[in-house]
C-alpha cells in the first residue's frame, strides 16, 4: 500500500500540484481519530470514577476540560474529513483511496457514538451535564457523504445556535420574572414594617404630649401642696397665740371672781352689824 | 393556611412526598412534573417557577437535576415557600447524597416524609421562618406595648387630675383654717382686753367704797380737809 502510494504519487506530482495536498487531509483525519479515541478513553475512565469516593469538584473540572478537548478535536477532524471528501468527489482518484476515506469516516462515526455513550453515562451520574446535541448531526452528514448534506450543515448549525440562544433568553426571562416576584414581595413586607414603624412613631409622639400635660398637672399639685403647707403653718402659729391668750384670760376671770367674793363678804358683814 | 404539600423528585421519579390535607395535590404535582421535564431540555437545569391552580400555587425549584415542589395558599406569597424548597433540597442532598441518582420511586418516602411534615409545620406557623415576618411580629409587639403604655399614661392622667382637685381643695381648706385661726386669736385677745378693763374698774369702785366708809360720807368731806 505505502509503496503503491509513493509510486502513484511520483508521476502525478509532475502533472498536478493538487496531488501533494491529497495525502495530508487523509493522514490528518487518521491522526485526529486516534487522538479522539485516546481522549474518549480518558473521559470514560473519569466517568467511571463518578459516584465513588474519588468524586471531587476537581474531578468534575477535569471531566469538563476533557469534554471540551474532545469537542475541539471532533471539530478539527470533521473539517479535515470534509476536505478529504471534497477531494474524493472532484479529483476522480484511485478507488482504494476512496475506500480508505470511507473507512475513516466510518471510524469517526463509531468513535463519536462511543463518546456519546460515555456522555450519557456521565449525565446520568451527575444529572447536571448535557450531551452534545450538535455532535449527533456530524456523523449523519458524513455517512451520506454528499455535497448537498454538507452544504446544509451550516444552516442546521445556525438553526441550532439560534434555538439554544432563544432557550437561554427564555431561561433568563424566567429568572428575571422570578426574582422580580421575590423582590416585590420583599418590598411589600418592608413597606408594611415601615408603616408599623410610622404608627409606633405616632404613638410615641402622643405619649410625649400626654406626659408633658401630666407634667403640668404634677406642677399644679406641687404648688397646691406647698401653699397648703404654708397656710397650715400660719394657722398653727395663730392657734399657738390663741392658746396663750386663753391662758391669760382664765387667770383674769379667776381674779374677778375672787374680788366679787370679797366685796360680797364685806357687804354681808356690814348688813349683819 | 400555609404549605400543604411537599414533594422531592428526580426527573419524573417521585422520591418522597407528604400531604397535610386530603386533596388532589399529588395528581396535579405529577402533571406539573411531566410538564416541566417535557418543556425543558437539559440545557436549562436550574429554575424557579410557580404554577397557579384553583386557590393554590405550586412552587417548583429545580437544582442539579433534583426537583423540589410544594403547594401553598395563594395568599402565602413566595418568599417562605421558596425558602422551604431550598431548605428541603439541602436536607435531602445532605441526608441521601449520591443515592439520589439511582434510587427507585418512593425510596425515601418512609423517613423523609416526616422531615417534610416538620418543615411544613415550621415554615407555615413559625414567624421566625422569615426575617421580615419576625421583624413584622416584633414591630407589632412594640406597637401593642406602646398602646398599653398610652392606656396606662391616660389612666395616670386621670388620677393626676383627681389629685390636682384634691390638692386644690386641701389648699382652700388650709387657707380657710388659717383665716379662722386668726379670727379666733383676735376674739380671744379682745376678750382678754375686756376682762382687764373690767377688773380695773371694779378695783377703783372697791377703793372708793372703802374710802367712803373711812371718811364718813359719800362725798369724802372729812378726808378732803
Amino acid at each position: 500500500m505505502s509503496f503503491q502510494d509513493i509510486e502513484a504519487g511520483r508521476p502525478f506530482s509532475s502533472r498536478r500540484g493538487l496531488m501533494n495536498g491529497k495525502q495530508d487531509p487523509t493522514q490528518a483525519v487518521a491522526a485526529g481519530i486516534f487522538q479522539i479515541n485516546t481522549a474518549v478513553s480518558t473521559f470514560q475512565r473519569l466517568v467511571n470514577t463518578l459516584g465513588t469516593p474519588k468524586d471531587t469538584p476537581d474531578l468534575r473540572e477535569k471531566l469538563h476540560k476533557t469534554r471540551l478537548h474532545i469537542g475541539q478535536l471532533v471539530k478539527d477532524t470533521s473539517a479535515k474529513l470534509k476536505q478529504a471528501s471534497d477531494i474524493d468527489h472532484h479529483a476522480e482518484v484511485n478507488a482504494s483511496k476512496k475506500i480508505a476515506d470511507a473507512k475513516l469516516a466510518k471510524d469517526f462515526q463509531a468513535v463519536l457514538k462511543e463518546f456519546q455513550k460515555a456522555q450519557r453515562l456521565a449525565a446520568e451520574r451527575e444529572t447536571a451535564y448535557t450531551p452534545f446535541v450538535p455532535q449527533a448531526v456530524l456523523p449523519s452528514s458524513y455517512t451520506a457523504s454528499e455535497v448537498d448534506v454538507g452544504s446544509d450543515k451550516s444552516p442546521e448549525q445556525r438553526a441550532l445556535l439560534v434555538e439554544s440562544r432563544r432557550q437561554e433568553v427564555l431561561f433568563l426571562d424566567n429568572e428575571i420574572a422570578f426574582n422580580e416576584a421575590i423582590i416585590e414581595e420583599r418590598e411589600q413586607g418592608i413597606q408594611e414594617i415601615q408603616q408599623q414603624i410610622g404608627e409606633v412613631n405616632e404613638i410615641f409622639k402622643d405619649l410625649a404630649v400626654l406626659v408633658h400635660e401630666q407634667g403640668a398637672m404634677i406642677d399644679d399639685i406641687g404648688s397646691n401642696i406647698e401653699n397648703s403647707h404654708a397656710a397650715t403653718a400660719q394657722a398653727k402659729s395663730q392657734l399657738a397665740k390663741a392658746s396663750k391668750t386663753q391662758r391669760s384670760n382664765s387667770s383674769l376671770t379667776c381674779l374677778l371672781l375672787v374680788i366679787f367674793g370679797i366685796v360680797l363678804l364685806i357687804v354681808i358683814i356690814v348688813l349683819a352689824a | 393556611m400555609g404549605i400543604l404539600y411537599g414533594m422531592v423528585a428526580r426527573g419524573q421519579v417521585i422520591l418522597a412526598e407528604f400531604s397535610a390535607t386530603q386533596s388532589n395535590a399529588s395528581v396535579v404535582a405529577k402533571q406539573i412534573l411531566s410538564k416541566i421535564n417535557q418543556g425543558s431540555d437539559d440545557t436549562n437545569n436550574d429554575s424557579n417557577v410557580s404554577f397557579s391552580h384553583d386557590r393554590y400555587v405550586f412552587h417548583v425549584k429545580r437544582t442539579d437535576g433534583l426537583t423540589v415542589l410544594c403547594m401553598a395558599d395563594d395568599a402565602f406569597g413566595r418568599m417562605i415557600p421558596f425558602a422551604f424548597l431550598e431548605d428541603i433540597h439541602k436536607k435531602f442532598v445532605k441526608t441521601y447524597g449520591r443515592a439520589i441518582l439511582s434510587a427507585p420511586a418512593y425510596a425515601m418516602n418512609d423517613e423523609f416524609s416526616r422531615v417534610l411534615n416538620q418543615q411544613m409545620e415550621y415554615y407555615s406557623n413559625d414567624p421566625n421562618a422569615d426575617r421580615l415576618n419576625r421583624l413584622k411580629g416584633e414591630m407589632t409587639q412594640v406597637r401593642t406595648v406602646m398602646i398599653d403604655n398610652i392606656d396606662k399614661v391616660l389612666e395616670r392622667g386621670g388620677r393626676l387630675e383627681m389629685l390636682v382637685e384634691k390638692t386644690s381643695a386641701m389648699n382652700s381648706n388650709s387657707i380657710r383654717f388659717k383665716r379662722q385661726s386668726r379670727r379666733y386669736k383676735n376674739n380671744l385677745w379682745w376678750s382678754n382686753v375686756r376682762l382687764t378693763a373690767a377688773l380695773i374698774i371694779i378695783f377703783f369702785i372697791v377703793v372708793y367704797i372703802i374710802l367712803a366708809f373711812i371718811c364718813h360720807g359719800p362725798l369724802l368731806s372729812s378726808c378732803r380737809r
